[in-house]
């Protein structure tokens, strides 16, 4: 069994995120999700908390292993406030709560992961300012803020991470690039000159490039 | 020739076109510009608030977030996006570009164009009707499978990249999407119909074939009733699949020999395409099956689902038309996004292999993942040597895990970034030096070579041997390279078929 990757889904439902934000928050997490599913290691390994928060913080579906997890669909009220700062202070608790340090014997959790989609006009800045260091101070691995809708501003979103993208520019692959997996690098030991020349003059020319996937 | 007619665009330009109504569609009639490098469709209704509303979003926000963010300028061959609005008297119409030379017939129909359509727009319809391409196209027109396929990758990525905006196309069919089989191109036109739920609500309910079970089921219900189902991305979800299935297989998903009125043949459409909606090569319910009596020449092999059942797509797409057309057939949450449609298509891509029969009409096939391979669309065996490079991925220090993605290794296939790098993929947002091919195979004395072009680090596992660009390996049973050093440097291990 693989360790556990505890991956916080931040989502903002207020009500300027109506209409083409929130659509695009939807078919954004079904991406994630599905990509995440087609990854036998993230499979595994991947827990997923969601979390969407207005004026009111939701807890739409707590800590659950991605096997055979449903994707909620996110709906908006008609209005509602975007209260990030509050959002982030309930997922400092929530981290708090679930997190299983690593020891020695090789449990506890990998180091979890934030992903907040918002159109990134918070409105309670000053609780968005003191809750942006307590974030800061807690071992996520990485913090991705992604700008979701036409109208959305992303520099408030700068002062949590400098990982603020397009929503709408993501797909599949974008997200789960984000996901850096503990030892990928693979150390080969190469020995020195023993590359083998196969009569490559002999070869015949190179074919003209088959491509059709752009 | 005609009048010409100059107004001032919202934006300020000055756009000149004929008065001559060149072409009709549902909604709108459509003008040619002098120069034929853009159209005026105007809408015959008098033009509303919320018209007027949606078009301005479209030709204003919503194009500039596609067309000025990365990979913006990909998006100009795969949307025909309107750019400008004109208003004269109380009509409102949208400037769109002219579409590219290539979706226009050069050749049309066969016996020196006996239908008249050369120079005519290539719908998508000429070409998913198999009594269409075998009795009247001219076969220059026609295209191979390959480019079938690679048409459905590029609709896949133009849908996806609407709804990862938000919004819904809410009227995909083959009269809305121009291709051109012979080079795998594919436009998305039409595309002032946008559908933003909740905020912009569609003109239309959607083209025959393609309108969802839930749609179909409530079209008699008012447009402000609660339980009427109007076009979303949900809808599109259904008619992305539809198409895909269309395209790869020339018939349609739902269109089996089931009869649910025989006395009233709108009630049966409405049920077939409803209520009673069921695909015909569903895995237990053979109630909708092609009754093979039915079939005329001219639809073989494509309406015999026995010998030409969807499992021939490859397992990615046979396992996304199971979920779209047996799960999520009544259930819009469970069919699968445009990104996964890509994504099946694009790993697909990598396990075709062409027909060693030259005279094979489709020319390239799927793999079928057996030792003894055949064409399942002329029967002909493989006859040429045939490798697959199995992919696998590393999440912790020394475990390669398998990627379900491999690659057919056949001579003169191609091997890019995105087969070595898992984080890299094919699409609108990669730069040049990501596109460049790193390598190729080629038979040479009888045996499969894999050349390394450009692959920086290229090294072979087994043999602890690195193979520096310009050398080439020979692949064997169990060949295991590793293609890359970097995080995301994938290993390859062979299978020789």
């Amino acid at each position: 069994m693989a360790r556990r990757l505890p991956l916080y889904i931040l989502l903002d439902t207020s009500g300027s995120m109506i209409g083409e934000p929130i659509e695009a928050v939807n078919i954004g997490l079904r991406t994630l999700v599905n990509s995440l599913k087609q990854n036998a290691y993230a499979n595994t390994s991947v827990h997923l908390c969601i979390i969407t928060f207005d004026s009111i913080i939701t807890e739409v579906l707590p800590l659950t292993s991605l096997v055979n997890l449903a994707i909620p669909e996110i709906v908006c009220p008609k209005s509602g406030g975007t209260f990030l700062g509050a959002a982030l202070e309930f997922i400092h608790q929530r981290f708090n709560q679930n997190f299983i340090p690593p020891s020695t014997d090789a449990e506890g959790d990998r180091e979890p992961m934030l992903l907040i989609m918002t159109d990134g006009k918070c409105t309670d800045t000053q609780a968005y300012e003191e809750a942006i260091h307590k974030i800061q101070q807690l071992p996520f691995a990485t913090i991705i803020a992604c700008a979701a809708g036409p109208k959305s501003v992303p520099d408030q979103l700068r002062q949590l991470t400098n990982t603020v993208i397009g929503l709408d520019t993501m797909d599949g692959a974008s997200f789960t690039q984000f996901f850096k997996w503990a030892g990928d690098a693979v150390t080969s030991t190469e020995s020195a000159g023993s590359s083998q020349k196969l009569e490559k003059s002999s070869l015949p020319p190179p074919p003209p490039e088959l491509q059709i996937v752009l | 020739m005609s009048d010409l007619i100059t107004l001032t665009a919202t934006d300020g330009t000055e756009i000149t076109f004929h008065t001559e109504v060149k072409a009709a569609g549902g909604m709108k009639d459509v003008y040619f510009s002098p120069d034929k490098t853009f159209v005026v469709a105007f809408y015959r209704e008098d033009c509303t608030e919320e018209i007027r509303q949606r078009l301005e979003a479209i030709t204003g926000l919503y194009r500039e977030r596609i067309f000025n963010q990365a990979g913006g300028d990909y998006w100009k061959n795969i949307f025909c996006w309107p750019s400008k609005i004109v208003l004269y008297k109380n009509k409102i119409g949208v400037v769109v570009p002219f579409y590219s030379q290539d979706f226009y017939f050069k050749f049309g129909s066969k016996n020196g164009d006996m239908l008249g359509i050369k120079g005519r727009e290539k719908e998508g319809k000429w070409f998913t009707s198999p009594s269409n391409r075998n009795k009247y196209l001219d076969q220059r027109e026609i295209g191979t499978w390959l480019c079938q396929l690679r048409i459905c990758i590029l609709i896949a990525r133009g849908v996806r990249r609407l709804h990862a905006a938000g919004l819904a196309h809410s009227d995909l069919s083959y009269k809305n999407i121009l291709v051109d089989p012979t080079t795998g191109k594919a436009c998305l036109i039409d595309l002032d119909g946008l559908v933003v739920p909740g905020k912009f609500s569609p003109d239309v309910v959607g083209t025959p074939d393609f309108i969802a079970p839930e749609c179909v089921m409530t079209a008699h219900l008012k447009k402000d009733d609660p339980n009427r189902k109007l076009p979303s991305i949900a809808t599109d979800e259904h008619a992305l699949a539809t198409l895909i299935y269309l395209y790869l297989l020339l018939r349609h998903p739902l269109r089996g020999d089931q009869i649910h009125d025989s006395q009233d043949a709108a009630r049966d459409e409405t049920l077939a395409m409803g209520a009673y909606a069921l695909f015909i090569e569903h895995p237990v319910n053979p109630s909708n099956r092609i009754n093979l009596n039915t079939i005329q020449d001219a639809e073989l092999p494509w309406k015999n689902t026995q010998t030409l059942p969807y499992s021939i797509t490859g397992p990615y797409l046979s396992t996304l038309f199971e979920t779209a057309f047996v799960d999520g057939l009544h259930q819009p949450s469970l069919r699968p996004t445009a990104s996964e449609w890509e994504t099946a298509l694009l790993k697909t891509a990598d396990e075709i292999i062409p027909c060693s029969n030259p005279n094979c009409r489709q020319k390239w096939y799927v793999f079928d993942n057996s030792t003894a391979p055949a064409c399942p669309f002329c029967a002909t065996p493989y006859a040429q040597k045939l490798a697959v490079i199995n992919f696998y991925s590393s999440y912790e220090p020394g475990k390669f895990t398998a990627d379900n993605h491999r690659l057919a290794a056949f001579t003169n296939q191609s091997l890019y970034r995105w087969h070595s790098n898992r984080d890299t993929r094919p699409n609108e947002m990669l730069s040049q030096e990501q596109k460049m091919r790193l390598g190729y195979i080629v038979n040479h004395n009888n045996a499969l070579h894999l050349v390394n072009e450009r692959y920086e680090h290229l090294y072979d596992v087994a043999k602890k041997i690195a193979i520096p660009a310009g050398d080439s390996i020979i692949l064997e049973e169990g060949t295991t390279l590793l293609f890359s050093k970097q995080h995301d440097g994938r290993l390859g291990v062979v299978q020789l078929i």
